[in-house]
């Protein structure tokens, strides 16, 4: 009996010892990200979290983003919102108004972010000023990826710059009886080839319609002209297939030289790489910037961010601070970023290494450089611009054109302004 | 002669009908049986092959692997353990509510139907509305209201939603089953002093097999088979097996396993299969005896 | 009210005692925890829902009300008025086809034919898979890379075309095609029931009178099982406005905007674009678009009630 008296009253000092660092981290990630190259990546992370002492549980919801979205508010409704959750753009300064979000300058200050992160970024992830989010990841959305078998095939040597090579080249493919453009349509992948159309070919129509959602600027002349280029390319240089068409037969249509050209983010790396095929001319792809109009380097950015809740269990909010700390990491932004095909949040990462992909590498240092020519955006198809009911209009607006023959430019443009319009 | 024609034509007309009414049956089943099919001889060919010769096609490679993977190792919903940990929270689930929501139904259509008061005609009208209410619209209040009773991301939480939404069913089901026994019997059991629970225990329950039978078949499909709060109202490893399927069937920005997510389906799809082959006979006989009014 | 005979000690007081009262209220004690929660379910839950619609809820419910204009945002989106016509239009092929379906195979089944089982199981099973189970595989047949129409052209049919889903005109049939699939099992089940408690004296009577299978069937047989058309119909119809994981799994509301339905329009506004203000509003048209459908036969069906009461 004295032994066990003793030896609870040695427990009981060490747990007053230790003092305030007795809170066991733990967390519970609520994502999206429930399948293939997307969870393996968060997998690592959890791997980190448990390493460091943290007990890890992840949520994962299959499914639209919506579903993410309702489990969160479902979540907060019922008073208890979820420690960690992946959210994005302006929903990030939607949800810190709302006051249930924490702030995370204190560990901002102590490890440098605002040095390290890109400049672009942080009005997303501070959008009162002080840190609410945390950046996984920087994807590039004006990629255009092609076949090096067609290419091979057309005599095509080099990737288009300009939208009128693109366009040449487009005839090539069609003359010679190959789908030009791999496709598949829905709202986030019409949205995102038509994001690179209008930034290709004018960067100020851009950053006014898409970037802080002007309402003229949507209607205007050249987003008119947007259109035109965009019905060319759905009605000649597109298949008929192109609803109900899955991504991996889309990325396959032009990894196996079915078709030439596949505009899509950089996520595609990763399907690619799991895929098994490889990069270059004498391989099976290569990827270039987006055909643009004015002649300079170009990027349009999405950036995955990790927002964290103000928990009432001290377990929790410090599972939340270890959390933040880790993906801001270089180690995790390096060892994620390489899984996923994009590029880290972080200015200082090197992704000179042989773990990363050539588009990777050349990504990062486009990034740069469209940074000094000041032609970095934010990209509106994956929601880092407007908020989600003008994002949501103006992508509905775009998907119906594709898939609406005889809808003319003139109508699409008035109609997308109008929408917009119809939610302020 | 003329009788032998006659009865030639009538022996004629008769193969001729017989033709046409197995052909139809023919027909309509090979439409009827198609995805099965596809999805189960998909579900034991390998991936390359399945992407060269197409989804629906004779299969050219043969292996019990996926099955396995499906089961124990294939990475969805966050962890890399397949979808057996689904399939059991599914199953936790599923059971007690289809049991609970079917024994408060067949109660309650007792109580409709052969205790009935002022109003119960309009009451029972008022617990049938229920079986209209959408999910989409529900998902709010129903969030507020476990919050409130400390029961939101728990699996009792999610019984209890399955339990209210699916009493509307198994009410009316019930009710309407239970209309059709003779009040005669009840009112007779009354006058010999049998009171509430002792009604219910002798007469009612003893020929309820039918409709208990189409309840159970019919709420333990629903709540199997539901997506949408299942994935709400739970958190971490607690997703039922509708989750990992949507998972599976996204395919999202990966390489998309139809091998596996085929066999993922059917063990999805097995329990309500298999509650279906088993009680299909009475879901039909309960249903001969009067279900529905 | 029936009068209890049993001797209860202190019978013959003036009011009942508390065994007989607890006897008396047991119904009302066992119904109460159920319709209490259902009335929750249904008048408290779309009273919360129309407050909602009115008030300036944006991402998170907030009480401030901002009047009818969710609404006129509503009715002003193309989006919205598409999901609604395909409402309708989907609700009406959807449930006269599967009513049509399930009694072409009832009748069939009903011809005393072999194998009955087997045939049941198979126009049954569908009913067990879920909808996004269906929307799937349906999708993977419907798609003219690897489905029907790859098949049907590899077999030699080289202009064969069957891509539903592709066109914005034809998706919604595509939609209507797998709802058919998925439901006439039950109708077929129903309608099988009915036709097996038909009292065969009454067909016997008719081919008496020398009707032929078509007459018999459709003057005397079809009529005698009126009420279960009202059952299928029920059941049908909440499916039908419920329709949300089939469409998303199916075609996900495309091509473009073509195949949206009200319910995904619901959980769009309310958590993807965060106005849960309108997405309450066009909640609250989809059960007015069905109290379109249920009060008129509710009243007919009083009034029904009331005349053959009277008539008696």
């Amino acid at each position: 009996m004295k032994s066990v008296v003793a030896a609870g009253i040695g427990l009981m000092t060490l747990a007053l010892l230790s003092g305030t660092a007795s809170a066991a981290p733990k967390t519970n990630l609520l994502s999206q990200w429930d399948s293939g190259s997307d969870a393996a990546a968060i997998a690592k992370l959890g791997d980190m979290f448990k390493a460091a002492g943290g007990d890890w549980t992840s949520t994962s919801i299959a499914g639209h983003t919506a579903n993410t979205l309702a489990k969160l508010n479902a979540d907060a409704m019922a008073g208890n919102p979820p420690p960690a959750v992946q959210l994005k753009g302006p929903e990030i300064a939607e949800w810190n108004q709302t006051g249930q979000t924490a702030n995370l300058d204190d560990i901002a200050a102590k490890e440098g972010w605002d040095k390290v992160v890109a400049p672009e970024l942080l009005p997303v992830m501070k959008p009162a000023g002080n840190w609410v989010a945390v950046p996984m990841n920087i994807h590039r959305i004006n990629w255009t990826w092609a076949s090096s078998k067609v290419m091979k095939k057309l005599g095509i040597t080099d990737m288009p710059k300009t939208w009128a090579e693109f366009n040449a080249d487009c005839d090539k493919a069609v003359a010679a009886g190959i789908v030009c453009i791999a496709h598949l349509s829905q709202d986030w992948t019409d949205a995102t080839t038509f994001e690179n159309v209008v930034y290709g070919m004018n960067l100020d129509l851009d950053k006014k319609a898409f970037v802080q959602g002007d309402v003229d600027a949507l209607k205007s002349p050249d987003m008119i002209k947007a259109f035109d280029q965009m019905r060319l390319m759905v009605s000649k240089y597109m298949d008929p297939g192109i609803a109900g068409r899955d991504y991996d037969t889309a990325s396959n249509m032009m990894a196996q030289g079915k078709a030439l050209f596949f505009i899509m983010g950089d996520w595609e790396v990763g399907t690619l790489n799991a895929a098994g095929y490889k990069y270059g001319m004498d391989n099976d792809y290569v990827c270039a910037q987006s055909p643009t109009d004015w002649g300079k380097p170009g990027f349009i950015l999405n950036s995955d961010s990790v927002v964290l809740f103000k928990q009432a269990d001290a377990d929790y909010a410090a599972g939340g601070s270890l959390l933040a700390h880790l993906i801001m990491s270089p180690d995790f932004q390096k060892i994620f970023n390489q899984a996923k095909g994009s590029i880290p949040a972080r200015l200082d990462v090197p992704v000179s290494d042989a773990g990363w992909n050539p588009c990777q590498q050349i990504s990062q240092k486009d990034l740069e450089a469209s940074i000094q020519a000041g032609t970095l955006v934010r990209s509106m198809a994956h929601n880092m611009t407007v908020l989600q009911k003008f994002r949501g209009a103006m992508m509905d607006t775009i998907t119906q054109f594709v898939n609406t023959p005889d809808m003319t430019s003139q109508a699409a443009a008035q109609a997308m302004s109008d929408a917009v319009a119809a939610q302020q | 002669m003329a009788f032998d024609a006659e009865a030639a034509s009538a022996r004629r007309r008769w193969v001729t009908s017989r033709v046409i009414i197995y052909g139809l049956l023919i027909v309509f089943s090979l439409i009827y049986i198609l995805p099965l099919v596809v999805v189960i001889l998909n579900s034991f060919r390998d991936l390359p092959e399945i992407n060269h010769n197409g989804l629906i096609a004779w299969p050219q490679s043969f292996s019990l692997d996926y099955w396995y993977q499906a089961w124990d190792t294939y990475c969805v919903g966050g962890t890399c353990a397949g979808v057996k940990g689904n399939f059991f929270n599914s199953l936790t689930m599923t059971i007690p509510a289809t049991i609970i929501s079917t024994a408060l139904g067949a109660m309650n259509g007792y109580i409709l139907s052969k205790w009935k008061f002022r109003g119960s005609d309009a009451l029972f009208a008022c617990v049938m509305l229920g079986v209209f209410v959408p999910g989409q619209l529900s998902l709010m209040p129903w969030s507020w209201l476990l919050g409130r009773i400390h029961l939101s991301n728990s699996v009792y939480g999610l019984i209890l939603i399955h339990c209210v939404q699916g009493l509307s069913f198994t009410t009316l089901f019930c009710r309407n089953f239970y209309v059709n026994i003779p009040d005669d019997l009840v009112k007779a059991a009354r006058i010999d002093g049998a009171g509430f629970w002792r009604i219910f225990w002798k007469i009612i329950v003893p020929i309820s097999p039918p409709i208990l039978i189409v309840t159970v078949i019919w709420q333990f499909t629903g709540i199997w088979n539901e997506f949408l709060f299942g994935v709400i109202f739970t958190t971490g490893n607690q997703q039922p097996i509708t989750a990992a399927l949507v998972a599976l069937g996204a395919g999202g920005l990966s390489v998309h396993a139809y091998n596996v997510s085929s066999a993922a389906v059917l063990i999805g799809a097995l329990p309500p299969l298999l509650v279906y082959f088993l009680g299909g006979k009475y879901f039909v006989r309960g249903l001969t005896q009067g279900a529905i009014k | 009210m029936t009068t209890q005979s049993i001797a209860v000690p202190g019978a013959g007081h003036a009011g009942p005692t508390w065994p007989q009262r607890l006897a008396q209220a047991t119904p009302f004690l066992v119904l109460a925890p159920s319709v209490i929660a259902t009335l929750i379910y249904v008048f408290v839950f779309t009273g919360w829902t129309i407050y909602i619609s009115l008030s300036k809820s944006a991402m998170f419910p907030v009480s401030a009300l901002q009047g009818i204009k969710p609404y006129q945002d509503l009715w002003a989106n193309a989006r919205w008025n598409i999901a609604f016509h395909n409402l309708f239009l989907y609700s009406f092929l959807y449930v006269v086809g599967a009513m049509v379906i399930g009694l072409t195979l009832a009748i069939l089944i009903d011809q005393r034919v072999r194998a009955e089982s087997v045939w049941r199981t198979i126009f049954l099973y569908p009913l067990a898979v879920s909808f996004v189970v269906t929307g799937t595989v349906w999708g993977w047949l419907y798609s003219p890379d690897t489905g029907i129409q790859m098949l049907v052209r590899s077999i030699g049919w080289s202009n064969f075309t069957f891509a539903l889903t592709t066109s914005k005109d034809t998706a919604i049939y595509a939609i209507v095609i797998t709802g058919i699939w998925q439901s006439s099992g039950f109708a077929m089940a129903l309608f099988l029931a009915g036709l097996r408690a038909v009292d065969p004296d009454i067909i016997k009577a008719a081919q008496i009178d020398g009707a032929g299978p078509f007459r018999t069937y459709s003057r005397v047989v079809l009529p005698t099982i009126a009420p279960i058309f009202i059952a299928v119909l029920v059941v049908l119809l909440q499916f039908a406005i419920k329709t949300f994981d089939l469409v998303v799994a199916l075609t996900g509301g495309g091509p473009g905007l073509a195949t949206t339905f009200p319910a995904n329009y619901v959980y769009d506004m309310m958590f993807q674009r965060g106005q849960i203000a309108q997405g309450a509003a066009a909640a609250m048209m989809i059960l007015a678009a069905l109290a379109v459908v249920l009060v008129p036969y509710s009243i007919w069906l009083v009034w029904r009630r009331r005349r053959e009461a009277r008539s008696v």
